[in-house]
């Protein structure tokens, strides 16, 4: 990961007519990681993103790409940004490849040899010469990706960049999202609502809900991490193996059920209660660990309700 | 520079690749086509060798009806003169059924260059708007000025395509049907009690430009229309409807000072040089000048709402 973040948010706001739709967000997005972006519906992930790529005013703050203010700077930051916003709507009347050369012919350096590339690589090119009406979802999709990656950006942002994909398709654009943060450094930024989808092609994930910056995590940390969790051990006695364990786990974060055993303690922990356990004879019929994932975390913040 | 004229390609590309604007080209040839039909196998004599003794008998009897018209006045009073111009310079009538005269009348094609302008220029900004690929049009290294502007010119090449379509097709179609002639006669026109001879080329060239003002104006302001509403059928139903009610109304309420300052009274700069005023005091330069405050007001307007306008389509 780079040093100097390649977009910068300083307390943005959005007020649209009396409503605050967006109450200040801050957060830095850097080179070489895939950023998600999440939120239940009506969270304000479209708005920021609009705002990031120049379509909406800000209403307050600041938002830097490369250190160029997308507002007073906005040819030079915008130069550096590939995006798709909300769905990828292409000029249905004229084919794939006419969509692209319309994109080639506003910014500079694009060779035709470029556009041969990236069509390539969203895996387009037996269809490219057809009419975009006759795409389906999926392949409207690869071609907005196609576009936003045309002039090679450094920031790629993406507003939910699976929909409408199939499954290999989701499996696809995730892996090439992260040969792309890894491999050349780019920023992506996706947005989504779906949460597992997020764990599984993020490094950090920023979570919003009505406007607001709830914490942006490290999706690694979340599932590697030294955090503690609930460890359930299945024993013939609890009584017993709370004594067996004593002295590996404070009293206060065992509880005892009618055949188990809960404690809170590190991943790394539990080999050795286990081990002690037997040792001290007592009978292990099962150990479940309950992870505490991101969506744990979602649904807590979120309240859960509003998550489709 | 170069990226302008990419911006122009992009939106000639979106015009001229639609099934609607390429019809609406076939409709005008369309149209040409059949008057010239019409013109072949109508019953009108052509122009006799004796078309002098006609042409006195004709002033004759129009200097008689001229006493019981008083209204017709000035129309006879035309015809006339430009009648004996012709005797005594030796000009003969051009034949209905020439080339050129078929050439010189396809100004009248202007009515359908209007309305197809009006169409394209009523979706050149809202279409984006409601196909959504706004949204992908404005993030790019090109200011909104820019494409703004690129898309008001390839309006404007439109009508000028479909103008020189027009002539083309009709001094080609004229050809065929009536034989080619490459010396068109003389046109006479009749301004300010004296004749005047002019080329038929040119004249035809300054009635297109004549008609051409209202097809400026109102394609701007569908333009307009379109930038500011985002709707492509309130600003061509509008832009069409105005189009045409607009002289009329004008003509109704030419009694009251105040209409000088519509711009419908103003798009007609002919009444200059051909004909009178449509109200008095009204001149040349005060008609140029209200023709430039609207189409400033219109630009600017269009200019300033699709500058600033959040895009949330
Ligand atoms: N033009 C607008 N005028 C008024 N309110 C708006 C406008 N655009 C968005 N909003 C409001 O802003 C809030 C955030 O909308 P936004 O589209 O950014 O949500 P989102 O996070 O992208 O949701 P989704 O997951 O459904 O795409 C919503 O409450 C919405 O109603
Ligand atoms: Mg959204």
């Amino acid at each position: 990961m780079s040093q100097k973040p390649l977009v910068e948010l300083k307390d943005v706001k959005k007020r649209i007519g009396k409503k605050d739709i967006i109450h200040g967000l801050t957060f830095d997005i850097y080179g070489g990681e895939v950023f998600g972006f999440l939120g239940p519906n009506g969270a304000g992930k479209t708005t920021t993103i609009r705002m990031m790529v120049g379509l909406m005013s800000l209403s307050g703050g600041q938002i830097l790409i490369k250190g160029k203010n997308i507002e007073s700077h906005y040819k030079q930051a915008i130069s550096e940004v590939g995006a798709i916003v909300e769905n990828p709507e292409m000029y249905k009347f004229l084919t794939g490849y006419q969509n692209l050369i319309h994109y080639r012919r506003m910014v500079k350096g694009v060779s035709k040899g470029r556009i041969a590339e990236v069509i390539e690589l969203v895996g387009l090119t037996n269809r490219i010469h057809e009419k975009v009406k006759t795409y389906s979802l999926g392949m409207r999709q690869r071609l907005g990706l196609a576009q936003a990656l045309l002039h090679s950006p450094s920031v790629l942002i993406l507003d939910e960049p699976t929909n409408g994909l199939d499954p290999a398709g989701i499996r696809e654009i995730r892996y090439y999202l992260r040969q792309l943060a890894e491999k050349e450094g780019i920023a992506v930024i996706v947005s989504s609502h779906l949460l597992s989808e997020m764990e599984l092609m993020c490094d950090r994930i920023a979570i919003i809900q009505n406007g607001k910056l709830i914490g942006v995590q490290s999706t690694k940390e979340f599932v590697e991490s030294g955090t503690e969790r609930k460890v359930r051990f299945l024993v013939d006695d609890p009584a017993a193996a709370r004594h067996a364990v004593s002295h590996h786990v404070k009293a206060e974060r065992i509880t005892l059920g009618n055949e188990y055993l809960e404690a809170e303690m590190e991943r790394e922990m539990i080999p050795e209660v286990t081990a002690t356990l037997v040792v001290e004879g007592v009978k292990v019929y099962g150990i479940s660990s309950e992870t505490k994932t991101l969506e744990d975390k979602f649904l807590e913040v979120t309240g859960g309700k509003e998550i489709v | 520079m170069s990226n302008f004229i990419g911006l122009i390609q992009n939106e000639n590309m979106k015009i001229y690749r639609r099934m609607g604007n390429l019809i609406m080209i076939l409709l005008l040839i369309g149209f040409i086509g059949l008057t010239g039909i019409l013109t072949k196998t109508d019953k009108t004599k052509p122009v006799s060798d004796n078309w002098k003794q006609e042409l006195k008998a004709e002033n004759a009897a129009m200097q008689k009806t001229i006493k019981k018209e008083p209204m017709m006045k000035s129309h006879y009073e035309r015809s006339i003169a430009l009648n004996e111009y012709r005797i005594t310079h030796d000009i003969k009538p051009v034949d209905a059924k020439s080339q050129w005269s078929f050439v010189g009348e396809s100004p009248d094609a202007i009515q359908f260059i209007l309305i197809f302008t009006i169409i394209v220029a009523g979706g050149m900004v809202a279409s984006e708007f409601s196909w959504g690929t706004i949204k992908l049009l404005l993030i790019r290294p090109v200011s909104r000025t820019t494409i703004l502007a690129s898309k008001y010119l390839s309006t404007m090449l439109y009508a000028l395509l479909l103008i020189i379509i027009t002539f083309v097709f009709a001094w080609l179609w004229g050809g065929v049907l009536f034989g080619f002639d490459f010396s068109p006669g003389t046109h006479l026109s009749y301004a300010n009690g004296k004749v005047v001879e002019e080329n038929i080329v040119w004249h035809m060239w300054k009635e297109y430009g004549f008609a051409s003002i209202l097809l400026l104006m109102m394609a701007t302001f569908a333009f307009m229309m379109s930038t500011i509403f985002r709707n492509s059928s309130l600003a061509i139903g509008f832009s069409i409807f105005l189009s045409m009610s607009g002289t009329v109304a004008v003509q109704l309420l030419s009694k009251y000072d105040w209409v000088k300052y519509i711009l419908f009274a103003n798009v007609d700069l002919k009444q200059y040089f051909d004909g009178t005023p449509l109200i008095k005091g009204m001149t040349l330069n005060f008609s140029l000048s209200v023709l430039a405050v609207y189409f400033v007001l219109f630009t600017a307007l269009s200019w300033l709402v699709f500058k600033k306008r959040d895009v949330a389509a």
